[in-house]
């Protein structure tokens, strides 16, 4: 095998094999490129919906591991599973959010009210699309949150990847080589342009 | 001739809008790993540098909006461009964030003794690239943020077309058939697994 061939068969299976992810980036990027009009389309209410509210009481100190924290009141709560996160606006709140691809709970803990409330989001086919999109990272501690990170990794690899052999393939065909150039150049000034005047 | 019109569309499409594929590919990494850049550099956003202070002698027209107040103090430190503004009301100090694909300033307008300082944050590579990334444009009265979000969504476009071509090209050539649809099969059924679990 030549690397040409080599080349070539690299940017064909690597294409065929990361198609779900690419396609999935592409059209939840116009959730967030237009997410004006989609707030438009897809806005319901109310968009929260209470789950639960009751008394409630664990001390949360200021430098204490929010994500242990958080995972202990949705233990507490009955609500484990799916990935965590967690946001401390100020220091008489923690909100733990509690979610998956499909659905998204957030729980609120009033720490000065000893108080939680546990709301569910409406599901909206817009943030099902930014939520893809914007899914990863190592920090959840589970295999197939890891997987999903790892398979991000590798689109990343997979575009630099693309660009290199198409780069190569690019080159081979003489008869294409003006207008590629033209092209690559005229790409690449419209960004250095953009970087310094946006 | 249908085929050959797929192959340039691809190709030069591709060779156009490289720099921006390379840069989403870099920030994703970026964004994949925010927790180990994080660690890297001790803390989550990079710290301000006063770059210069200043006593602003401008006067502002009679009831001017904040938003006006920060377009006129951006004109006059020759800094205009795209930006956000927060308080400026009822004699509150002003703070504008100055946007940029390169150098993001923070300018804060105090009332009581029109007192004006900008700041520069410190360059740091991966959160430049997530600042590329999250860049959307549409939401400015800039027309070089307008061009950008055009771009944009041209990726967008662009990552759907290369879908699109790329299974009519590797279905054109009967030898990658067999391993293409495999990689194809396999990465969608490995999609279908996360969205059904995680």
């Amino acid at each position: 095998m030549t690397f040409n061939h080599f080349n070539r068969r690299l940017h064909v299976y690597l294409g065929m094999a990361l198609l779900p992810w690419v396609l999935m980036y592409g059209l939840s990027s116009l959730a967030f490129s237009h997410n004006r009009l989609f707030d438009k389309w897809f806005a319901v209410e109310p968009g929260w919906t209470v789950l639960l509210e009751r008394p409630y009481d664990r001390p949360v100190p200021e430098d204490a591991d929010l994500r242990q924290v958080g995972a202990a009141i949705l233990a507490d709560l009955g609500l484990e599973g799916g990935a965590l996160g967690t946001w401390r606006p100020h220091q008489r709140r923690l909100n733990v959010y509690r979610y998956d691809f499909w659905s998204n709970v957030r729980v609120s803990y009033h720490l000065d009210e000893q108080r939680l409330v546990a709301e569910e989001h409406r599901f909206r086919w817009d943030h099902f699309l930014t939520g893809l999109h914007a899914r990863g990272g190592y920090q959840q501690d589970s295999l197939l949150h890891d997987g999903w990170a790892l398979v991000v990794d590798l689109v990343c690899i997979g575009f630099l990847l693309w660009s290199a052999s198409g780069l190569y393939m690019w080159w081979l065909l003489s008869q294409t080589r003006r207008w590629g150039a033209l092209a690559l150049a005229a790409g690449f000034l419209a960004f250095v342009l953009f970087a310094f005047t946006l | 001739m249908f085929s050959k019109i797929v192959r340039r569309t691809h190709m030069y499409l591709a060779l156009f809008l490289m720099p921006w594929i390379v840069m989403y590919a870099l920030s994703t990494m970026a964004m994949n790993h925010r927790h180990f850049f994080e660690e890297y550099y001790g803390d989550k956003e990079a710290p301000l540098h006063i770059e210069r202070t200043l006593v602003y002698d401008g006067i502002f027209p009679e009831g001017a909006s904040p938003r006006q107040m920060a377009r006129q103090l951006l004109l006059d430190l020759e800094l205009d461009g795209t930006h956000y503004v927060r308080g400026g009301r009822n004699g509150q100090p002003l703070t504008v964030w100055r946007e940029s694909l390169t150098w993001i300033r923070k300018i804060t307008y105090e009332p009581d003794g029109q007192y004006l300082k900008v700041e520069r944050r410190e360059w740091r590579t991966p959160q430049m690239l997530e600042e590329m990334h999250r860049r959307s444009g549409f939401e400015h009265d800039y027309t070089a943020a307008d061009l950008w979000g055009v771009v944009v969504d041209l990726v967008i476009v662009a990552l759907v077309l290369w879908v699109l071509s790329g299974l009519w090209m590797w279905w054109e050539l009967k030898v990658t058939r067999r391993w293409g649809g495999i990689c194809f099969v396999g990465a969608t059924l490995l999609f279908a697994l996360f969205l059904a679990t995680i």
